[in-house]
């Protein structure tokens, strides 16, 4: 059996809940909450953007929100009308203050950009291992941002670029979710992304095995650019303005703190603990603005929603300390296994969401 | 024909040497057990020939070429394959995904997977349990698994030599005489040579086969394993009086 037919069942999963929850939007046709479902499938684009490295390579990253910050700029210089930008952003070169791209372009060149960059550093920052690598990859976002923050004539340095083109459907958003689920998923599955798994367990070994980690963590870390950058172009498609601190620490720690959520090492955790976790903020500042029961109005004081949602993440890490996933994957129940596995009938080594380790 | 040979290999540790002046040589198809008591440098030994310790002196020849200070991923290309002590196995990828990173992940070339099919099959016709559970996370598997894991994994490299530290540690004895078991019928099934460490030489004289005992970093005995069970030498080797 062919590792695709093996493990399709996972991105096909991911994909049947991301519709699911278009359907619920469309059904229920209200404005906010289409908002709230862009929001959600925006995250899951960049928590698996993050997945696609840190649950490969093992080496958690800070600095992915810069790609993100890269790609929702080059979105705005891409699609804004010339005539903003002229005032606007006075420092581009003609021709990208001449061009007017549709947003489904933009958000190509946009990711492209961010992977270009990606790799640049990559190259750079990908001899580090453990927690020298992940101070690096902060340092990498806190450079971006300053350089975001300050260059007036590109960037309009801290004040917020207006103009980019707002698409509200919520189509858009879901293809390009689906996209990054399929694209991390190949990527899990191809030889590049099994000698980097194989890097995450035992360095050592997989290096005598003949596994060049430097190598493939580069090419994880190219690979996850362009899916930030393409949440990034989307990202700034979805508000219309973007400043150097949309895409900073908040962005980052609510991402990373998503994927730890679902489970670090699992595509199927990076999408749930969105998921998740999304509900619950939405549920609770629902509950903020109050919940009308026949005659009486019931709301939690505001600022409760942080700190249950903080209990929550806890209450959820103690439980599962690896995350929601941990290391495994949604997919089929799999019968045939058994067949294959006289010795042991009805074991599955394998269940659909135990614990390892 | 000699496959490894040793002449005068020299490791040391900083002031400390590991190894003193060690020289023997291989034939293809045998098998030899290296024994001896705890520091004797049998370890060290092994870690020298698979190009993960460079020596301070001596020269190692493997299928008739120099490979002394080669790294171990070259030595691993050229047949040469360690499986080293504590059995350390992928443990969140599957058994088959595990085996599928012993093929060598350097080389680049097409429809790998298919290619490597054919050796996950030989591996698999030696260790059935392997296959039986080949989608399992090889983080569930038990210590006897895991070992038979990391011997097939060396196997997928088609190695014409396979070098294993202490294939017994930490294993059940009846678990261990599955390990041998496979071992030796795979030795006959592919002329492999086997390069083994033991601490005990009672698995050398159970299995037969030729044994150097090692003590202090130097070689006191080279011979047929049984013959040399009860001699006293071997006794004084391990217990320390006699010529001493």
């Amino acid at each position: 059996m062919s590792v695709i037919r093996r493990t399709i069942s996972t991105p096909i999963l991911l994909t049947l809940i991301l519709i699911a929850i278009a359907l619920i939007a469309v059904t229920a046709g209200s404005r906010p909450f289409n908002q709230t479902v862009i929001d959600i499938f925006l995250r899951v684009i960049l928590v698996v953007g993050l997945y696609i490295f840190i649950g490969n390579s093992g080496v958690m990253s800070f600095g992915h929100i810069g790609f993100t910050c890269l790609g929702g700029y080059a979105a705005a210089w891409l699609t804004i009308p010339p005539m903003m930008k002229q005032t606007l952003l006075p420092g581009l070169p003609d021709w990208l203050m001449n061009a007017q791209l549709p947003y489904w372009a933009g958000a190509i060149f946009a990711a492209l950009w961010a992977a270009l960059w990606a790799a640049m550093f990559g190259k750079i920052l990908m001899r580090l291992s453990g927690i020298a690598a992940s101070i690096a990859t902060f340092a990498m976002l806190a450079m971006i941002n300053t350089v975001y923050s300050n260059w007036e004539s590109v960037t309009a340095a801290t004040s917020s670029v207006v103009g980019i083109p707002i698409i509200r459907s919520i189509w858009p958003y879901l293809i390009a979710a689906i996209i990054a689920v399929i694209v991390a998923w190949l990527h899990a599955i191809s030889r590049a992304g099994l000698a980097l798994r194989a890097a995450r367990d035992e360095p050592t070994a997989a290096a005598a095995s003949g596994v060049d980690i430097p190598k493939q963590r580069l090419i994880a870390f190219t690979l996850s650019g362009v899916v930030m950058g393409m949440g990034g172009a989307l990202f700034a498609h979805s508000i219309g303005v973007v400043t150097p601190d949309t895409f900073y620490l908040t962005l980052t720690f609510t991402t990373l703190s998503m994927l730890v959520v679902g489970g670090i090492g699992s595509l199927s955790g990076a999408v749930l603990g969105v998921v998740i976790l999304s509900s619950l903020i939405q549920a609770l500042r629902w509950l903020e603005a109050g919940v009308t029961i026949g005659t009486t109005t019931i709301a939690i004081p505001n600022g409760l929603q942080e700190i249950a949602l903080g209990i929550v993440m806890i209450l959820i890490l103690i439980r599962r300390p690896a995350g929601i996933m941990a290391n495994s994957e949604l997919r089929w129940p799999r019968p045939n296994l058994d067949a294959a596995n006289p010795q042991n009938p009805g074991e599955d080594p394998r269940p659909q969401t135990t614990q390892q380790q | 024909m000699s496959l490894l040979a040793l002449s005068n290999l020299t490791i040391r540790y900083g002031r400390l040497t590991a190894v003193r002046n060690v020289t023997f040589t291989l034939t293809e198809g045998e098998i030899l057990f290296i024994t001896g008591p705890n520091g004797a440098g049998k370890s060290s030994l092994l870690r020298a020939i698979a190009g993960v310790t460079p020596p301070a002196g001596g020269r190692i020849d493997f299928a008739g070429q120099d490979i002394t200070g080669r790294a171990p991923e070259d030595i691993a290309r050229m047949g040469l394959s360690m499986v080293p002590e504590g059995r350390e196995v992928f443990g969140s990828l599957t058994i088959e995904e595990n085996l599928l990173v012993g093929t060598g992940m350097h080389a680049a070339t097409r429809n790998w997977r298919s290619r490597a099919a054919t050796e996950l099959e030989a591996v698999y016709a030696t260790f059935p349990i392997l296959k039986d559970r080949r989608h399992s996370q090889a983080g569930l598997l038990s210590g006897g698994q895991q070992q038979m894991l990391v011997i097939g994994r060396a196997l997928m490299t088609n190695s014409r030599l396979i070098a294993i530290d202490e294939p017994s540690l930490g294993l059940a004895p009846n678990i261990t005489d599955q390990v041998y078991e496979r071992l030796i019928a795979l030795r006959a099934h592919r002329a492999l040579t086997l390069l083994i460490v033991e601490q005990s030489s009672t698995r050398a004289q159970l299995v037969g086969g030729r044994m150097i005992l090692m003590r202090g970093g130097e070689v006191l005995l080279d011979g047929d394993a049984r013959a040399m069970g009860q001699s006293e030498a071997m006794q004084a080797a391990y217990f320390g009086y006699g010529e001493h």
